[in-house]
């Protein structure tokens, strides 16, 4: 059936789709950029500061611009790594995501007006093109982040967003992979004509080429040399329509994530090839197959039998806390329960009593296990795929002792950490206030 | 939300629009029609994208030679530009060549007299391979400038 220019587009560019690819793209840049500038800051006096080497790009900078950076006193410099340190922080966090992204991009921009000597390269084009179109919606924001556990909706992962943005980023990977392979047997490439892959492999040792296993050998074959040449400028022209036909797009995210591996193993190529192209080729997968796999997981969760949080219903704390809690656990693997609506918590487990559930959140596993307060949300954290990055943190010692005391701080002053009126005096605290949701 | 519609689809033409201009400006169409071509400022890279599109057998790159009582040595360009990038080596990418051009003698000067004070001067050489396939023993060397 034919589809009318008009619904193409809306299909393409305006329909409404799952954004949580896009929230997990967002980590994958936030990787990205700090790996890229990061190392740059640890040489403040060669690279930034009045006694570096500069050099200033002016075929991408105004030159209003340049001037106006080229005087930054050093402590302006300080102070943009300090913006640039916390806005990538905030950025990879997802807190105020969108603002978080223009402050980030914004110290990218000035770093690299400052100096382009070290961090100017091609690659860091292709990811400022992807902050900008970042900077324009926050939605990448949606998914994995601080803003949604702000938001407390437990179905952050499937909102829906207009596509535009996601496939735009699509589109500019593989627009760069075509216009990379066009360029190298048109416009001066000389791929066709030359056998540029055999003069790459005899390179010096100082040269762009890794000191890999078969080099020396592709180095004596000048024949084999120009083939896997042509197959590599082959593959970057054929990627982009390969991404693009459901059949093969499985097989072609595959072969375009080796390609990068391989471009990493073999060339020293910015990292940016290696954190960010592959993230980019993911982002091909239907958001719609990722929240099917999420939903999947949740039903196995539960005909697994879910771990049981039973927490204080009368405390707008608790509730909250329990509200961000249903975000982070994406699996299902809780199920909050308020201990006051249970007529015999004793009956959950032998070990529980009325008491122990008012000093803390009491979590039962499915296998039996009991724990709680600090504790219970260790074991949780273990399956909150948000909270993974805590998980190493959190059995560091001293920190289950500080954890457990802090807890236990949280808990004894629960009533007083809401804004609700009726516990504003801790009346709630009793027992007999009733079995309600405050 | 028609409206929201509309600026969205506005945007996404332009975005495409710009994304093949500036893919193709340099080597297509500025040929095509002879005379340069205005350049987006801030967004992408001014030749397109050009990732290894001309490899050549020559390979050109920088040295610099620190002065010692009159004695001349190579020093390590690891220790000229000591960033550490994550995964690559940007020495290996050839960022000392940029140091080449004499427009740059001053600032580099310093650089290297803030950086290795035990030197009384440096030479900073040109180095070539005019052929790596062919010849890849033979290193041709001339002196970009001196810092005295």
């Amino acid at each position: 059936m034919p589809v009318s220019p008009r619904a193409w587009w809306h299909r393409a560019f305006l329909e409404r789709r799952p954004s949580l690819s896009l929230g997990l793209f967002r980590l994958a840049v936030a990787w990205t950029v700090a790996c890229h500038m990061l190392p740059s800051f640890v040489q403040m006096g060669d690279n930034y500061l009045s006694t570096a080497f500069k050099e200033k790009n002016f075929s991408f900078f105004p030159m209003f611009i340049l001037r106006l950076v080229e005087v930054s006193p050093d402590w302006v410099v300080w102070a943009f790594v300090g913006l640039f340190c916390a806005s990538l922080a905030a950025f990879a966090a997802g807190y105020y995501t969108q603002r978080s992204t223009v402050l980030m991009t914004l110290a990218c921009y000035y770093f690299y007006a400052l100096n382009s000597f070290h961090i100017g390269t091609l690659s860091f084009d292709i990811l400022l093109v992807t902050l900008v179109l970042l900077c324009l919606t926050n939605f990448h924001g949606d998914f994995f982040s601080l803003d949604s556990v702000g938001r407390g909706k437990d179905s952050s992962y499937k909102r829906l967003r207009p596509c535009f943005l996601l496939r735009l980023l699509q589109l500019q990977l593989a627009l760069t992979f075509f216009y990379t392979g066009l360029n190298k047997i048109t416009a001066g490439g000389n791929w066709l004509t030359g056998n540029p892959y055999h003069v790459l492999m005899n390179y010096p040792a100082i040269g762009v080429v890794k000191d890999f296993p078969a080099r020396g050998w592709l180095a004596q074959q000048p024949e084999v040399s120009y083939w896997l040449g042509l197959a590599c400028v082959a593959f970057e022209l054929l990627l982009p329509v390969a991404l693009f036909v459901p059949r093969i797009r499985s097989a072609a995210i595959a072969m375009g994530i080796a390609f990068m591996v391989d471009l990493w193993l073999t060339l020293h190529v910015p990292t940016i090839f290696l954190f960010l192209f592959p993230p980019m080729l993911l982002l091909f997968i239907r958001p719609e197959r990722l929240v099917a796999w999420i939903e999947t997981r949740q039903a196995r969760q539960a005909e697994h039998g879910r771990a049981m949080l039973l927490y204080d219903g009368q405390c707008g704390f608790c509730l909250e806390s329990v509200r961000r809690l249903e975000v982070l656990d994406l699996f299902r693997w809780v199920d909050p329960l308020d201990f006051h609506k249970q007529p015999d918590v004793a009956h959950l487990h032998p070990s529980l009593t009325p008491e122990r559930c008012r000093s803390e959140m009491v979590l039962l596993e499915p296998n039996g296990r009991i724990s709680g307060g600090f504790d219970a949300f260790r074991r949780m954290s273990r399956h909150a795929p948000i909270l993974w990055p805590l998980v190493p943190l959190l059995y560091v010692p001293g920190v289950p002792w500080m954890g457990r005391r802090i807890y236990a701080w949280v808990a004894a002053h629960r009533y007083l950490l809401h804004r609700s009126r009726r516990c504003g005096t801790n009346q709630c605290a009793l027992p007999t206030a009733g079995n309600g949701k405050s | 939300m028609l409206r929201r519609s509309i600026l969205v689809s506005c945007f996404v033409a332009y975005w495409l629009l710009l994304f093949n201009y500036e893919s193709l400006r340099a080597h297509y169409l500025q040929p095509l029609t002879s005379r340069p071509l205005p350049k987006q400022a801030l967004l992408f890279p001014p030749a397109g994208w050009i990732m290894f599109y001309q490899v050549d057998p020559s390979y050109g790159f920088a040295e610099v030679h620190g002065l010692r009582s009159g004695q001349s040595e190579p020093i390590d360009p690891h220790r000229i530009f000591e960033t550490r990038n994550i995964g690559y080596d940007n020495i290996h990418r050839n960022v000392l060549v940029g140091v080449l051009s004499r427009s740059r003698k001053p600032r580099f000067c310093a650089y290297l007299r803030r950086k290795f004070p035990e030197y009384d001067g440096f030479d900073v050489l040109y180095g070539l391979y005019p052929d790596v396939v062919r010849l890849p023993d033979e290193v041709r060397y001339q002196t970009a400038y001196q810092c005295r």
